[in-house]
């Protein structure tokens, strides 16, 4: 098109630049150094062009450029991870092409590869305001496309039409939203290269501690019913069952588990959980509730004892743990419901004796210890109530700061130190328990929860990182005990807070974060009222899936069948599009002024679909004749009409007597288009 | 055989468009665009702005990320919104035609239009099918003029047909467009071209083609007063100006040298366009030199005559002198 060739004006040129800046900054994280350094070139390059002092860069430059850094990308790809790669690659093209922009088509290249840069940036930020920030860049994008027809209008006009048409369409944007069927991922991405944050798959003394140190937010809860207090909430993610003396790991039963492809695994979750059978004695409790996990880059979901949830992509393994398909690479929202079940009230020699080894001539003075206990009491349960007394009983220690320990690391913390945290003491624990003979392992996780009263969840963060035990008792399956909390119940009843100073463990390394508002009840409201904000983005946005989707439908339409969605997008789409075509200045509801002139003109239209029209300098009188001559049937009507109209049209008269003529006019006027009507119905049926 | 199938219907097809256009578009001299005149359909930018968001919803889904999806759906509801937004800038577009006579051949014609929009119209391109594309940056309620190209027109009556005017205002997602018939026609003289030969003419034998039908001062035919100069003839004083006071002035007359000069069309000529140019080019020459000429076409003539007229008749006639190709096409 010829159209096309035009050149880019300098209102465009201001307009790209712009959005340049404003597309790239966002994605800050994804870009490598060299990546940013050809960026900036490309910026400064441009901005010369736009103030005149520098040529456009040859052809032979930009080609030689784009290879080189194609080239560069492919060999640090595994390095940064495919879609890391990837969006660099994006960018890259996307600033040479910058640069090297010599038409209008090349303008609406580079527009449309910012919207996907802007697509990506939707993949680590998500929260509100980083989405209307977005929207913002999203508008100032589209208004690139509108400079290039602006070519002299100003800046202000070009903003204001782009955002009035990006808010214009935000309407039916939401409603396709609604409606529009959520599918599953229709094939595998591949997965980004970042650092895994919260609990790792392996836990040795000390690892927990470092958790305790962050104050960011590991996944919030939700529940339907009521909820279990704070003493309940132990949110189990990994369980380990192999100990070497060094670490805990988990168990290849497990692990084996886990690569397993989706498609052929043969645990489903349903199918667990129904072979089950129900603690007779008690009464079932069941707790209902959905999770928002924050991205982790791991596997590992979290859930309150027997978790059980119905999602496509979470699979819940032989340990009672729940595994998505994929790492978290985005905030994920699931349902869990937790029953009281007992969990595998049989196991298999070979899972009992994997919880009963131990490294050999390992911590030969907590053997000793265990031995005793198992002399003094027969019965398992005993023996364990008997141990998590011992913790009491001595000057045992609980702090995040616990002294170093040697080769047999148990005995040094158990015999010598007497302080530690949860690892130690879980660890301890679990140690003692495999020397009597009772099957144990360690589970870890996070306790507790922070509520928030005004949206009703639970805030997770990762410095509620725990580990405890699970024993398993013949009949009564694994159950759980937590020495840390015979040593400082607080942390358990109450939660973290009630025993570490904040200060000390989860904000020494981020004094600036939003929980150190605690302290001032003010700041605090507001920050929980973000925080809810935040938390109702995550849900119903974030976290919008099929059954919320099938809510909110039915909240609309009751039953929801497919003619009823129809009908719905049809009816909104009208109505939409006639308040667009109606702000545009498209439809005028306003009719005609002026209705003697409609009274009058509707009768003279109707005649010319006769063949007989007004011609635009003919008056009425002059018209008058000519119908008085073509259709003889109507003169008498014709005349007093035009009659009518002329004294209104041209006479002077008082209000009242205008009223009266005005009703003659409209009454002559309905009379002679039935009257028309009826003489060309005649007519028609004379000729067929 | 398939490709004269092919062939045929897309001639029966463009036919069928263009019969079906003329009725719902009949030729006026005014016209003003509305809904029955408007044709909206997505741009190659637009068909790549929704194969954009197809990508993007993929993107989306499988991250299931829904503020992509989000992304994608805003980015397909803003093509909706465009689509009122480019019908809304050609709606109450109006284009007038003003007539304009006397064009070559060869040479470019233009066709003046005058468009008016009631709200402002952003950039509008008019364009007959297969020439040279023209846009207003803006058009606003008061009426601008565009001259609308036509190259390399024929000699006879030019119809240029229907006029395309498209817009792709706001974001270029939707070409709107219309194809309005203003009835315009022109007429086109033969392109004049310089006769190497003499001129052919019919006159008595003798008379030089160069002075013959010239005028020189006579007693034929008046021309107008000038200044007396003593030693002229009493008898062509102009005596009423005299007495009305305004000095001595004398009559002059005029009168043709020799015969008049009849140009004619050697019909066996293999090559009649060319003759015509040549006859045009003539009539261009006597026309210079003012002197008096007439024209025999194929059995039609034109009295001898001279002035800017007298050329636009001859002209006239030479244009619309049937051409052969037509008429061969037409048996």
């Amino acid at each position: 098109m010829s159209g096309e060739q035009q050149n880019i004006s300098r209102h465009t040129l201001m307009w790209l630049l712009i959005t340049n800046i404003a597309i790239l900054s966002p994605l800050y994280q994804q870009i490598t150094l060299w990546t940013l350094a050809i960026c900036a070139i490309c910026i400064f390059w441009r901005i010369g062009i736009y103030l005149g002092k520098v040529a456009k860069p040859p052809k032979w430059l930009v080609t030689a450029l784009a290879i080189a850094s194609a080239a560069t990308l492919a060999m640090i790809a595994k390095q940064i991870g495919i879609l890391n790669a990837m969006v660099n690659l994006l960018i890259l093209g996307y600033a040479l092409k910058y640069i090297e922009m010599r038409n209008r088509r090349d303008v609406q290249a580079v527009v449309l590869v910012g919207y996907f840069l802007i697509a990506f940036t939707f993949i680590h930020h998500q929260s509100l305001l980083s989405t209307l920030h977005l929207l913002i860049v999203t508008i100032i994008n589209s208004c690139v496309l509108i400079s290039l027809f602006h070519d002299k209008a100003n800046f202000i006009n070009t903003a204001k039409l782009g955002s009035k048409i990006l808010l214009q369409s935000l309407p039916l944007a939401l409603i396709l939203f609604l409606v529009l069927p959520r599918l599953a991922p229709l094939w595998m991405v591949p997965p980004q290269n970042k650092a895994q944050t919260g609990l790792s798959d392996s836990v040795r003394f000390g690892d927990i501690n470092e958790l305790t140190r962050s104050s960011a937010l590991a996944f919030r809860a939700t529940f339907s019913g009521a909820a279990p207090t704070n003493e309940q909430l132990y949110w189990r993610a990994i369980v380990m069952e192999d100990y070497d003396g060094k670490s805990w790991q988990q168990n290849p039963r497990i692990s084996s588990q886990q690569a397993i492809e989706p498609q052929t695994a043969n645990m489903t979750p349903a199918a667990t959980v129904n072979h089950l059978p129900a603690l007779n004695s008690r009464t079932l409790r069941q707790f209902d509730y959905s999770i928002i996990a924050e991205p982790s880059y791991q596997r590992w979901l979290f859930g309150l004892d027997v978790a059980n949830t119905q999602e496509r992509d979470i699979r819940l393994l032989a340990d009672f743990s729940l595994l998505a398909d994929r790492p978290i690479e985005q905030k994920r929202l699931y349902q869990v419901s937790s029953l009281e079940h007992i969990m595998e009230p049989k196991i298999s020699r070979e899972v009992a004796s994997t919880n009963l080894a131990l490294p050999q001539t390992s911590n030969p003075k907590t053997r000793a210890l265990a031995q005793r206990f198992a002399l003094e009491y027969a019965e398992p349960k005993a023996r364990l109530n008997a141990m998590m007394a011992y913790f009491t009983e001595q000057p045992y220690y609980y702090t995040l700061r616990p002294p170093k320990v040697g080769e047999q690391q148990i005995d040094d913390f158990l015999i010598t130190n007497k302080a530690g945290f949860c690892v130690h003491y879980a660890s301890a624990f679990a140690f003692m328990a495999r020397v009597t003979g009772i099957p144990a392992r360690l589970v870890t996780g996070y306790q507790g929860g922070e509520l928030n009263s005004t949206a009703g969840y639970y805030s997770i963060y990762q410095y509620m990182a725990h580990a405890w035990v699970e024993v398993w008792l013949a009949d009564e399956g694994w159950v759980r005990f937590d020495p840390t909390a015979m040593i400082a119940p607080e942390r358990v009843e109450q939660g973290f807070d009630a025993f570490f100073d904040p200060q000390t463990s989860y904000l020494i390394d981020n004094p600036f974060s939003s929980l150190a508002l605690r302290d001032n009840p003010f700041l605090n409201n507001v920050r929980m009222r973000l925080a809810s904000v935040d938390y109702f983005w995550s849900t119903w946005v974030l976290g919008f899936n099929e059954q919320k989707q099938q809510r909110v439908l039915k909240e609309i339409l009751g039953n929801v069948t497919q003619t009823k969605v129809i009908i719905f997008i049809i009816i909104s789409l009208t109505v939409i599009g006639l308040a667009i075509a109606y702000s545009a200045g498209i439809i005028q509801f306003s009719r005609s002024t002026d209705k003697h002139l409609n009274a009058y003109y509707t009768v003279c239209n109707m005649l010319a679909k006769r063949g007989l029209a007004r011609a635009h300098h003919e008056g009425p009188q002059a018209y008058n004749l000519r119908v008085s001559q073509s259709f003889p049937s109507i003169d008498a009507d014709f005349t007093k009409l035009t009659q009518y109209f002329i004294a209104l049209k041209y006479q002077n008269m008082d209000a009242k007597r205008v009223k009266r003529f005005s009703r003659l006019l409209i009454k002559q006027s309905r009379w002679l288009k039935i009257k028309i009507l009826k003489q060309r119905l005649a007519l028609n049926n004379a000729t067929t | 055989m398939q490709k004269h199938g092919d062939k045929l219907t897309r001639q029966t097809l463009t036919v069928g468009w263009n019969k079906w256009l003329s009725r719902r578009l009949p030729a006026s001299k005014q016209v003003t665009l509305s809904h029955k005149s408007i044709f909206i359909l997505p741009s190659g930018f637009g068909l790549a702005w929704l194969v954009l968001v197809v990508l993007l919803f993929l993107l989306g889904t499988n991250y299931q990320n829904n503020l992509i999806m989000a992304l994608s759906l805003l980015l397909l509801s803003v093509f909706n919104t465009c689509i009122i937004y480019s019908y809304k800038n050609l709606s109450g577009l109006t284009l007038t035609s003003k007539q304009q006579t006397g064009y070559f051949a060869g040479s470019p014609i233009y066709y003046p239009i005058q468009l008016s929009s009631k709200q402002q119209a952003v950039e509008i391109q008019c364009q007959f099918k297969g020439q040279p594309l023209h846009t207003l940056k803006t058009v606003t309620a008061q009426a601008s003029q565009l001259l609308v190209t036509v190259n390399n027109p024929h000699r006879g009556v030019n119809r240029p047909g229907r006029l395309k005017i498209e817009s792709r205002y706001p974001l270029g997602l939707c070409r709107a467009w219309s194809q309005v018939d203003l009835d315009l026609s022109q007429l086109v003289f033969a392109k004049p071209i310089n006769d190497p030969n003499p001129i052919r003419f019919i006159s008595k034998p003798g008379d030089d083609p160069q002075t013959s039908g010239k005028y020189v001062t006579g007693v034929d035919e008046f021309k107008g007063l000038k200044e007396y100069q003593t030693g002229e003839p009493l008898k062509q004083i102009a005596w009423k100006q005299w007495a009305q006071g305004r000095g001595m002035l004398t009559k002059e007359f005029e009168q043709p040298q020799g015969s008049p000069m009849w140009l004619t069309l050697d019909e066996n000529s293999h090559d009649i366009e060319l003759a015509l140019s040549h006859l045009a080019w003539q009539t261009e020459q006597l026309t210079a030199h003012n002197q008096v000429f007439g024209l025999t076409l194929s059995g039609h003539s034109i009295p001898p005559n001279h002035g800017q007229k007298h050329r636009m008749q001859v002209q006239t006639q030479l244009a619309l002198f049937p051409r052969k190709t037509l008429l061969k096409a037409h048996q």
